[in-house]
């Protein structure tokens, strides 16, 4: 465990504070106009997402609800569960809905694979994939994205919901934190 | 013996269903590729009559079944050993609603397209199905659980199989017997023989022997979001000597068939990934159309720093 005092170890700022904004704006009026005249549902993942979707959320100038879910993580530990699963289900159905999943980062695309499945197999109207951070050098599973904020490079980085140990979720800008 | 058949319609998700049950009991996974790659070993390029499938395949599993419990998903599978004592036919139903919507996730097309893709593969299923075991529709007789997939992952229905299977005693049974096997390939041979093919008398059918750990990390975490892979299935020549013969190959890590493509690993320090890289290279100008994505020691650390694969899992 990092000391409390000890600064975060970010080796550079990818994008700050302003950059962020400007771009969920641009993101959100281009979601706006795409949206005109119907109402959507925004399907965030816990925890990572929740900072992008509440940016996100409002600058979209259409009707829109917000949903939240959230899956089991992959773990080498022994007696850990094999498959990937919903831990926290939505409260809601969306069929027949116009659903954009949130999503703070695609990398391999596993876990939105996993997730449009899921909710595609639960009827909505429309359904597209939203997204803070592409990073497309480790992509596997082939993922449509729709809307995505920024491309970043294969660095591991932090801030604005993105976590190391469930540290530096709060940084208003997205770092690279150096190795360890 | 414990051998699981697992069927269902196209777009239905028996095959996410076979993978969670294969994690829940530990029997071992054999998929529709890997069987017919194991025919494929045994027979080279000869060609296999549709009819003399269904033994071809009874003998292939039957094979695997010695020494290890076996859940498979093909269409049709639970007609290959209907009758025989320790073997659980499952079949996975799901609306169209549903099915549909599986298609245009997999497949990233419109509803209207899923709904052609879906059309084509039912009637593409149904010929294949005819031409090999003689009819095209299942019977629901001949399954011992019917699961619907309406509002439940594969790991609650795994469950349910699960409890299907201790109920019976399956896995307590023990595997195939040799002279069980020995049964199951004499009628094989008997029925192959019309069509003058003759299998061999054992596969060699250890698998999976990892090179590195983080590649048995990397197949668990496949594994873990229930996607298909094959560990080492191919080598690609990269060059050959004046007479022909291959003086230099290379075999890619894993193939994911969902996505055609193959992954290769490298957990060498970046400098000395310079032969690798040039293998690679070369494979992508002499293979255009394989599609390989290369894992680096610095994507595999962030992996594990993502997933804390040496501390406790996290939510990224």
């Amino acid at each position: 465990m990092n000391s409390p005092n000890a600064p975060p170890p970010i080796e550079r700022v990818l994008f700050t504070a302003e950059q962020i904004d400007a771009r969920v704006r641009e993101v959100a009026a281009q979601i706006s106009a795409d949206f005109a005249g119907r109402e959507l549902k925004l399907v965030a993942v816990l925890k990572g997402s929740v900072f992008f979707l509440t940016a996100l959320a409002r600058h979209i100038t259409v009707p829109l609800r917000v949903d939240f879910l959230a899956i089991s993580h992959f773990t080498n530990q022994p007696g850990a569960p094999g498959v990937v699963r919903i831990a926290k289900d939505l409260d809601d159905a969306i069929e027949g809905e116009h659903v954009l999943l949130v999503e703070d980062i695609v990398d391999t695309g596993f876990t939105t694979r996993y997730l449009l499945q899921n909710l595609a197999g639960r009827g909505p109207a429309s359904l597209g994939l939203c997204t803070l951070l592409d990073r497309t050098s480790r992509r596997i599973a082939r993922t449509p994205i729709n809307y995505s904020c920024f491309e970043i490079p294969d660095r591991f980085v932090v801030g604005f919901g993105l976590d190391h140990k469930q540290l530096y979720r709060n940084l208003d800008c997205i770092a690279v934190i150096r190795p360890e | 013996m414990a051998i699981i058949s697992v069927s269902g319609d196209p777009g239905c998700a028996h095959e996410d269903l076979a993978r969670a049950i294969a994690q829940r009991t530990g029997c071992e996974l054999v998929t529709r590729s890997e069987l017919e790659e194991m025919i494929a070993a045994d027979f080279g390029n000869q060609q296999i009559p549709d009819r003399a499938w269904p033994p071809l395949l009874r003998s292939a599993i039957g094979r695997l079944a010695v020494n290890r419990h076996v859940v498979y998903s093909l269409e049709g599978g639970e007609r290959l050993f209907h009758g025989f004592p320790g073997v659980l036919c499952v079949l996975l139903i799901a609306s169209p609603a549903r099915r549909i919507g599986a298609v245009m996730v997999d497949r990233q097309v419109d509803r209207e397209a899923a709904r052609r893709f879906l059309r084509q593969r039912e009637i593409e299923v149904l010929a294949e199905c005819k031409r090999r075991f003689g009819r095209g529709h299942s019977r629901l007789h001949e399954f011992d659980l019917i699961l619907n997939d309406h509002q439940q992952s594969p790991e609650m229905l795994a469950s349910v199989v699960e409890a299907a299977i201790q109920s019976r005693g399956l896995l307590e049974q023990g595997t195939l017997s040799a002279a069980a096997e020995a049964q199951v390939q004499f009628l094989a041979r008997l029925q192959l023989a019309k069509f003058g093919l003759t299998p061999p008398d054992r596969a060699p059918a250890e698998r999976n022997g990892f090179g590195h750990p983080t590649e048995e990390i990397f197949a668990r975490l496949l594994d873990f979001y229930r996607i298909e892979w094959q560990y080492e299935p191919r080598s690609f020549p990269l060059q050959w000597d004046k007479d022909g013969h291959v003086m230099e190959a290379f075999t890619p890590d894993f193939f994911l068939p969902a996505f055609d493509l193959y992954v290769e690993l490298t957990t060498m320090k970046q400098a000395l990934v310079t032969k690798k890289n040039r293998k690679i290279r070369l494979l992508r100008t002499i293979y255009p159309h394989v599609n390989i994505q290369v894992f680096y020691q610095k994507d595999i650390q962030d992996l594990i720093v993502k997933y804390e694969l040496a501390e406790r899992a996290s939510a990224h």
